[in-house]
C-alpha cells in the first residue's frame, strides 16, 4: 500500500482543483483483489475484470481531457506572458516609449510572479502526468501477478503514447519559461539567496508548497520497494536533498 | 416521429451495450415534450423540474435534426464548454454546484460506456449493473463529494429531487440498466455549472441552436476505445486488451474500429499562433467570433467548437488575468507561500522567487529523466518481448542464441559496473542493467504461461533457452534483488 499511502499524500498536497483528476488507485486495487478472489471463468470474475478495464479506459480518458485542457490554457498563458513583458520593456523600460524605472520595476515584479508561478503550475501538471503514469504501471503490474495475466506490456505502450504522457509540449514551455525567466531576473541577486536557507516554513496550498512536496514524494515513491524489479526505478537522487528537505511543510488541512 | 429511429441508431451506435429497449420508452414521450419545446426553448426554467424535463427534450431535438453518424466532424476535439452552455442554461441550478471543470469531464461519460470492452456474451447484462454503479461513481465524484448517486449530499430539498427526476426520470428500480444509463448520461450532461460561460448564453441562442446542439451528438459517440473481442473463456485467461488509442493531431482521423472517434482537440502554439492572428485579422478578442475565426484560420478538421472555447479562454486569459492566474483558484504568491521575515521585505520577494524557481526547476529535470526512464525500460520490455517470441516460433535457432543478438552479450559487461554505480547513475542502471535482467524475467514469465498451457517438451526447450543466456551473461540468471 506504499504507493497508495503516497499518492494520497500527493493528492492532498496539490492544488485543490486538481484532486479529483489523479489515479483512483484504492478502488483499482481493490478490483484487481476482486478478480483474484473470484473463482476463474465464473460470472463475478468476468464482472469484476469487465470494470476493472472500464475504470481503467475511464481513468485515461480522465487523465487526458484534464491535461489538453490545461495544456491549451498554458500554451495560451505563455503567449501572454511574454506579450506583456514586451509591452512593459517597450513603455517603461529605458528603450520605450514612456521609460519610466520606477514603474518598470513595478511591473517587472508582477510579471515575475507570474512568470514563476507559472512555471510552477506547468511543472506540477508533468508531475501529475508522471504520478499517474506510474500509479497506472504498478496496478497494471499488480493485475498479471494476480491474474497471470498479460495485459500489463501491451496497455502500457499504449498509455505511453496517450496525450496525458506526452509531455513534450509542456515541457518545451517550461524550458521557454526559464529561459524568459533568466532574463527578467537581476543576476547579482543569486549569491544572496543561497546563503537564506535555514527554516524556512512553507504554509498554504501554493505552487512552490506543492512543487516542494511533489520532490519529497517521488523521492519517497522511488525509495526501497518490496517488489523492486527490472521494471522499477531506481532510486531518486536528488543533488539538492538537504535543500528540499529543509522546507518545512505545515501539514495541510485534510480532505474529510 | 422521425426523431425515434435516429435516436435508437444513435444510441445503439454510441454504445457497445445494445440499449435499444430504451428507444421504446422514450417514443412515447416525445410528441408531448416536442410539443412543449416549442413554447418554452428560449426560456430559462423556473422550476427544478422544469428543467428536468427541459433536459429530456432537447434530446429529442437533438437527435431529430442530426444524422445518426457524424464521423467527418473531426478526430479529436474536445471543446466541450462552449458546447454545454446552452444545455447548462436549461438547467438553471445544478445540485452541486462545485468544479468548472465538469463540464469538460462529464461530457464524456456518455461515451465511456461503450468504452467497456465487454465480451459479447450473456455476461453483458449483469456487469452492466456494477459498471452503472460504478459509471455513477465516477460522475458523482466528480460533482458531488460522495460517490453513489442517491446519497449526493445536496443542500435543499429540492435539488435533490432534481437529482432523482432528471437523473433518472425518479424511476429507479423496476426500469432496464440500459434505460437508466440512458436518462442518467444525459442528465449528467446536463447538470453542471459552469457559471464562465454565461456570457456565452446570448451568443450561442442568436448564432446557431440547433446547429450548437447538432455536433454534440457527435461528442456523444463512443470514444475510440477498440475492444479486441474476448477469448472465449475456458482457460479463464482473457485477454482484452482494450487499446486506448486517442489521436492527438489536429487532422481529423477516425480510430479504426466501428465507432467514430471521440472529438478531442490538443492545440499547439503553431495554432494558436494562426487563431491570434486571425483574431486580431478581426479586430480583437472582444470583436472577433468564432466563425470568422474559423474562416481565416483555414484548418482542416477544426470546428466552431474549438474555436469557440479557445476564443473563450483567449479572452479570459487577456482580460482577467488575475483571474486566471493558478486556474482559478485563489491567487497563490510566493510570499504567502514562505514565512520566514527575511524573504518577505522587498529585495526578499526576489530571493524568495529565486528559491522557487530552484525547486521548481529541480523538480522539472527529476521529471524528465524519470520520464525517459520509464520509456526506456518500456522500451527494453518490449523489444526483448518481441525477441523471445522470435526465438520462441523458430527453437533451431537456439543454439545460435548466445552470439545471434548483440544486446543482451554486450551489456552483460557493462552491468556489474552499473550495478555498482547504480545510485550515482540512473541512467547506466536504465541503459546496460535492464536489458539482460529483462530477458531473464521474460523468461521466467513465459516459461510460467507456458507451463501450465503447452507440452513438456516446449517447456524443456524454454529452460534450455535460460541457460544459454545465463551462460552468456556474467550474473548469475535469478532476479537480482537490489538492497538499500
Amino acid at each position: 500500500m506504499k504507493f497508495g499511502k503516497r499518492l494520497k499524500q500527493q493528492i492532498q498536497e496539490t492544488l485543490p482543483a486538481w484532486r479529483d483528476k489523479f489515479l483512483t488507485y484504492k478502488e483499482l486495487k481493490k478490483l484487481v483483489r476482486l478478480i483474484s478472489s473470484a473463482p476463474p471463468a465464473s460470472l463475478e470474475y468476468g464482472k469484476a475484470e469487465a470494470e476493472f478495464l472500464y475504470l481503467l479506459n475511464n481513468e485515461i480518458d480522465k487523465f487526458n481531457t484534464f491535461f489538453m485542457e490545461k495544456e491549451e490554457d498554458f500554451i495560451i498563458k505563455h503567449k501572454e506572458l511574454q506579450q506583456r513583458i514586451k509591452r512593459v520593456i517597450d513603455t517603461w523600460g529605458p528603450n520605450g516609449s514612456r521609460p519610466s524605472e520606477a514603474e518598470y520595476k513595478d511591473e517587472m515584479a508582477k510579471v515575475r510572479k507570474h512568470i514563476v508561478n507559472f512555471h510552477g503550475e506547468m511543472v506540477l501538471l508533468e508531475n501529475y502526468s508522471n504520478i499517474n503514469y506510474t500509479g497506472l504501471a504498478k496496478i497494471l503490474k499488480k493485475y498479471d501477478k494476480r491474474t497471470g495475466g498479460l495485459l500489463r506490456l501491451p496497455f502500457i505502450q499504449k498509455v505511453l503514447q496517450q496525450p496525458f504522457f506526452t509531455t513534450d509540449l509542456v515541457s518545451k514551455l517550461v524550458k521557454e519559461c526559464e529561459n524568459t525567466i533568466d532574463e527578467v531576473f537581476p543576476a547579482e541577486e543569486e549569491e544572496r539567496t543561497k546563503e537564506r536557507r535555514e527554516a524556512i516554513t512553507i504554509e498554504g496550498k501554493g505552487i512552490f508548497r506543492n512543487t516542494v512536496a511533489a520532490l519529497l514524494t517521488m523521492q519517497e515513491i522511488r525509495r526501497s520497494s518490496s517488489t523492486y524489479d527490472h521494471f522499477s526505478l531506481p532510486p531518486l537522487n536528488l543533488p539538492d536533498s538537504d535543500l528540499i528537505h529543509s522546507f518545512h511543510l505545515t501539514s495541510p488541512i485534510p480532505i474529510p | 416521429m422521425e426523431a425515434r429511429p435516429a435516436l435508437s441508431i444513435q444510441r445503439s451506435g454510441a454504445r457497445q451495450l445494445s440499449d435499444l429497449g430504451m428507444s421504446g420508452g422514450l417514443s412515447s414521450s416525445l410528441p408531448a415534450l416536442s410539443a412543449h419545446l416549442e413554447e418554452t426553448y428560449p426560456k430559462l426554467p423556473d422550476t427544478q423540474q422544469l428543467s428536468a424535463e427541459r433536459e429530456l427534450r432537447t434530446r429529442p431535438l437533438v437527435h431529430a435534426t442530426h444524422a445518426p453518424t457524424n464521423s467527418g466532424v473531426v478526430g479529436h476535439i474536445f471543446s466541450s464548454s462552449s458546447g454545454f452552455s446552452s444545455e447548462l442554461h436549461y438547467s438553471s441550478a445544478p445540485p452541486c454546484e462545485k468544479h468548472s471543470r465538469n463540464a469538460p469531464f462529464i461530457s464524456q461519460l456518455p461515451t465511456n460506456a461503450a468504452a467497456l470492452p465487454l465480451p459479447q456474451s450473456s455476461n453483458s447484462a449483469l456487469p452492466q449493473s456494477t459498471i452503472s454503479s460504478n459509471y455513477k461513481k465516477e460522475n458523482r465524484g466528480s460533482w458531488c463529494t460522495d460517490p453513489g448517486f442517491l446519497e449526493c449530499p445536496i443542500s435543499s430539498p429540492v435539488q435533490s429531487s432534481q437529482v432523482e427526476s432528471s437523473s433518472c426520470c425518479g424511476i429507479m428500480t423496476s426500469e432496464d440498466f440500459s434505460k437508466r444509463n440512458d436518462w442518467q448520461e444525459w442528465a449528467d450532461q446536463l447538470i453542471t455549472d459552469d457559471e464562465a460561460l454565461a456570457s456565452n448564453w446570448n451568443e450561442l441562442l442568436v448564432d446557431n441552436n440547433v446547429t450548437d446542439l447538432e455536433p454534440k451528438v457527435a461528442y456523444q459517440v463512443a470514444k475510440p476505445c477498440t475492444t479486441m473481442p474476448a477469448q472465449k473463456p475456458q482457460a479463464h485467461q482473457q485477454l482484452p486488451s482494450p487499446s486506448v488509442e486517442s489521436p492527438s493531431v489536429v487532422n481529423a482521423s477516425s480510430s479504426a474500429n466501428n465507432a467514430p472517434a471521440k472529438p478531442r482537440m490538443r492545440w499547439t502554439p503553431e495554432l494558436h499562433e494562426a487563431f491570434v492572428e486571425a483574431v486580431n485579422q478581426l479586430g480583437g478578442s472582444e470583436k472577433a467570433t468564432p466563425k470568422g475565426v474559423l474562416k481565416i484560420m483555414k484548418v482542416e478538421g477544426l470546428t466552431i467548437y474549438h474555436v469557440k472555447s479557445h476564443l473563450q479562454k483567449y479572452r479570459t486569459a487577456r482580460y482577467r488575468p488575475e483571474s486566471s492566474e493558478g486556474s482559478s483558484e485563489k491567487k497563490l504568491t510566493p510570499i504567502d507561500d514562505i514565512s520566514s521575515l527575511d524573504l518577505k521585505t522587498g529585495a526578499g520577494i526576489t530571493e524568495a522567487l529565486q528559491l522557487q524557481m530552484e525547486v521548481q526547476k529541480r523538480l522539472h529535470e527529476q521529471l524528465e529523466i524519470q520520464r525517459s526512464l520509464q520509456l526506456q525500460i518500456e522500451e527494453n520490455g518490449r523489444y526483448l518481448q518481441m525477441m523471445f517470441e522470435k526465438q520462441k516460433s523458430g527453437l533451431d535457432k537456439l543454439k545460435v542464441y548466445p552470439e545471434n543478438p548483440p544486446a543482451p552479450s554486450s551489456h552483460a559487461t557493462k552491468e556489474s559496473s552499473a550495478k555498482s554505480e547504480l545510485e550515482a547513475s540512473q541512467m547506466d542502471h536504465a541503459n546496460s542493467g535492464t536489458d539482460t535482467i529483462n530477458a531473464n524475467s521474460m523468461l521466467e514469465r513465459s516459461s510460467r504461461e507456458m507451463g501450465g498451457e503447452q507440452k513438456a517438451n516446449e517447456t524443456g526447450d524454454l529452460e534450455k533457452a535460460e541457460t544459454c543466456i545465463s551462460e552468456s551473461t556474467s550474473q548469475p540468471s535469478k532476479r537480482p534483488r537490489i538492497e538499500e
